[in-house]
Formats: structure tokens, C-alpha cells, sequence
């Protein structure tokens, strides 16, 4: 496949990712733009045509964190980049907002399987984490949204 | 499986597998879970899927291409530094005249956004190359402003003409030895050279482009 069909099937996805690191709309979009420069000379050599799509998903993460680097001199990994957690005081809050009050940790892995549709064990290698820590992660992650978002489906009932 | 796996699995939010599925169908608690873990899943979906800003593919795409575009002349001016000759690699494509429409598409919004320029000020740094005055002859300015291009200072202006808008860059300190032009991403560019300095003509129809061209240059 050519490298601009591949950048056309998956730009939105590739945004929405990016989105949910930076949590900033034209962080990710330089982000991604940036990152897929860089891809495009080292696609010819990609071997593995399968895997072309988690090795976009992958060079966005490195350019995110590059960024990162490159304005803090700091972290390495996404481990150090949590926001704050507001939990414990905004409860009750929608989807959208429940997921941003997520900390990086929990709200990459969700959108890697349900934007990119990427297998437990494919995220593991992609964050370089084992199969079970990820599986750990995702099943905290969606328990937490489900702590966040109950409240306001409370209220929500309650008026109706 | 039993309920505890099913569980565990669909937490992970992991597909549901046909032995997951088996076992749903003969337990009604699991049932019940599953039922409700859809509809999260599609909160979930909708919640992930922020708007993609308009245009963003396609943004995508150009910046690719001309990257690329730039990668290749830089390998034809060293095909030409070698004796080879850059044509091959270019095309038709002028460098310079590639490089105006890389600057409608990916800077002009961002240099019209900076402001415009004060009309003595505009009158007086387009004296010396293209006076605003013979640009207003053939239609009307909308904009005009510094824009640094190609390493040197340049001058961006938005004229439009009865057949639509173009954009000029005025370049004082540009030389060409020969009229440039490209054809690319659906839109046109004509380098052509002034009395002192270069003038770079750029819109979507090559004819009002080289007309356009043509007119500022005498």
C-alpha cells in the first residue's frame, strides 16, 4: 500500500490518538504531522506491510514523547506525564470529560484497542509492557470511567 | 469458561471470543452483564472519538507529499552538482515556484492571521520591486504582508481578480534566470522575473496564474 493511502485510511484515528496523549487539538495534530514526515522515509523499508498500522500508531507515540523531551528535557515514558487526577473532586462527570480526567496511563491503552482495535498483547508491545499489565490497565481504566460517569447517569435518571 | 473468565475477559474489554459467547448464552447474569457492557463500550467509543478538525487528511497528505517533493529536489541539486542534472528528478516543477504553493497551503492562513500590513508601509516596501499601485490595476488587495520566503524577506499579498484570488509573493532580493512554474495539489505557480527582484504568482487556474503573471511583470 502506498504511504499516502495508509496516512488517508488512518489520519482521524491517528489524530484521536495523538489527542488523547497531548490532550491538546493542535498539539496533536503537529504531533502527527510531524511524526508521519518522519515516516515516510523509513516506510519503503518497513518489512512487515501487516503491521503498518501499529507502526504508525507507534512512530505518533515517539513523536509525542520526543516533543515532550523537547520542551521539558523530561520523561521518558508516559508513566511520569499524568495529569491531575480529578476524581475525587469532580464525580458525576459525562464520557468525554470522565476520560479526560484519566491519567495517560489508562486512557492510552483504551485508546489504542478501541480507536486503533489493537489486541491486549499487541498494546503490551507497543508500550513495552507485558500482556497482563496491560490487560491490568484496561480493566482499571474502564472500572474508573465507570465510577466517573455513574453519577451523572444518576442525576440524569433522577430528572427524567 | 465460567463466569469469573467471562467476566475478567470482558472488563479488559476484550472481543467476545465464541467460547465467551457460549457461555452467555446459557447464563442469563451473563447476559445481563454483557448487554450492559455494549452500551459502555459505545459511550466509550463516542467518548475517544473527538472531532477531527476539517480538512486534517487532506493537510496530511500535502505535507507528505511535499516533503517528499522537497526531498527530491534536494537530491536533483545534488544530481545536478554532479554532473547529472537535476531535471529528471524535478519534472517541470520549478523549486521555487514548488516552494510558493508549499507556502499558500501551509503558511499563507498563518501569515494573514500575523496582520497585515499599514498601506504607507505596504506602499513603501513594495516600491522599489512591484508598486502596490500597478498590482491595484488589476484587481483588488486584500492583504499585504512581510513573509520571510527562501531565505530571504518577501512580501505576501491577496489579490483578487474578476476570475478569483491569487496570491503574489514579492520578492525583493529573489533572482530567476527563467520563468518558473509547477502544477501541484490543484494548484499553480508562476515564478517570473521582475525588473529588480522576483514575483511568484500562485491560485487553482493556471491561465488567470500566468495571466496574473504576466500582467505585473511588464
Amino acid at each position: 500500500m502506498r504511504f499516502d493511502d495508509l496516512v488517508r485510511q488512518h489520519a482521524a484515528d491517528l489524530y484521536r490518538y495523538a489527542f488523547w496523549l497531548a490532550r491538546d487539538r493542535s498539539q496533536a495534530e503537529d504531533i502527527v504531522q510531524e511524526a508521519l514526515l518522519r515516516g515516510w522515509r523509513a516506510y519503503p523499508r518497513l518489512r512487515a506491510q501487516a503491521a503498518a498500522k501499529s507502526w504508525l500508531f507507534s512512530i505518533v507515540r515517539n513523536e509525542y514523547l520526543r516533543a515532550v523531551r523537547s520542551s521539558s528535557g523530561e520523561p521518558e515514558s508516559l508513566e511520569g506525564l499524568d495529569p491531575p487526577d480529578e476524581r475525587a473532586s469532580n464525580p458525576g462527570l459525562e464520557m468525554r470529560e470522565a476520560l479526560l480526567s484519566l491519567p495517560a496511563s489508562y486512557a492510552e491503552p483504551l485508546a489504542l484497542q478501541v480507536l486503533g482495535g489493537f489486541s491486549c498483547a499487541e498494546i503490551a508491545t507497543m508500550l513495552g509492557t507485558s500482556e497482563g499489565a496491560t490487560m491490568t490497565r484496561l480493566t482499571r481504566a474502564r472500572q474508573a470511567l465507570r465510577r466517573l460517569v455513574a453519577p451523572a447517569k444518576e442525576r440524569k435518571g433522577g430528572r427524567s | 469458561m465460567n463466569c469469573l473468565d467471562y467476566r475478567r475477559s470482558l472488563a479488559a474489554g476484550d472481543a467476545e471470543t465464541a467460547g465467551m459467547k457460549a457461555h452467555r448464552l446459557q447464563c442469563s447474569a451473563c447476559t445481563a452483564l454483557w448487554r450492559e457492557h455494549a452500551e459502555f463500550e459505545r459511550e466509550l467509543r463516542a467518548g475517544l472519538e473527538v472531532e477531527v478538525p476539517p480538512g486534517f487528511e487532506q493537510r496530511l497528505v500535502n505535507a507528505v507529499v511535499f516533503s517528499r517533493r522537497r526531498f527530491l529536489a534536494a537530491a536533483g541539486v545534488a544530481a545536478a552538482a554532479a554532473g547529472v542534472g537535476a531535471y529528471v528528478w524535478l519534472g517541470r516543477d520549478g523549486p521555487i515556484a514548488l516552494a510558493c504553493i508549499e507556502f499558500v497551503m501551509k503558511e499563507e492562513a498563518k501569515s494573514i492571521m500575523m496582520g497585515a500590513m499599514p498601506r504607507e508601509a505596504a506602499e513603501a516596501a513594495l516600491a522599489g520591486t512591484l508598486p502596490l499601485a500597478r498590482i491595484e490595476r488589476i484587481g483588488q488587495v486584500k492583504h499585504v504582508g512581510p513573509c520571510p520566503f527562501n531565505g530571504a524577506n518577501a512580501y505576501h499579498v491577496v489579490l483578487s481578480v474578476p476570475q478569483g484570488k491569487v496570491t503574489l509573493l514579492v520578492m525583493p532580493e529573489g533572482t530567476v534566470s527563467a520563468t518558473q512554474r509547477a502544477d501541484h495539489d490543484g494548484l499553480y505557480a508562476s515564478v517570473v522575473a521582475l525588473r529588480k527582484g522576483t514575483l511568484g504568482v500562485i491560485g487553482t487556474d493556471s491561465a488567470v496564474v500566468n495571466s496574473v503573471a504576466g500582467a505585473l511583470r511588464t
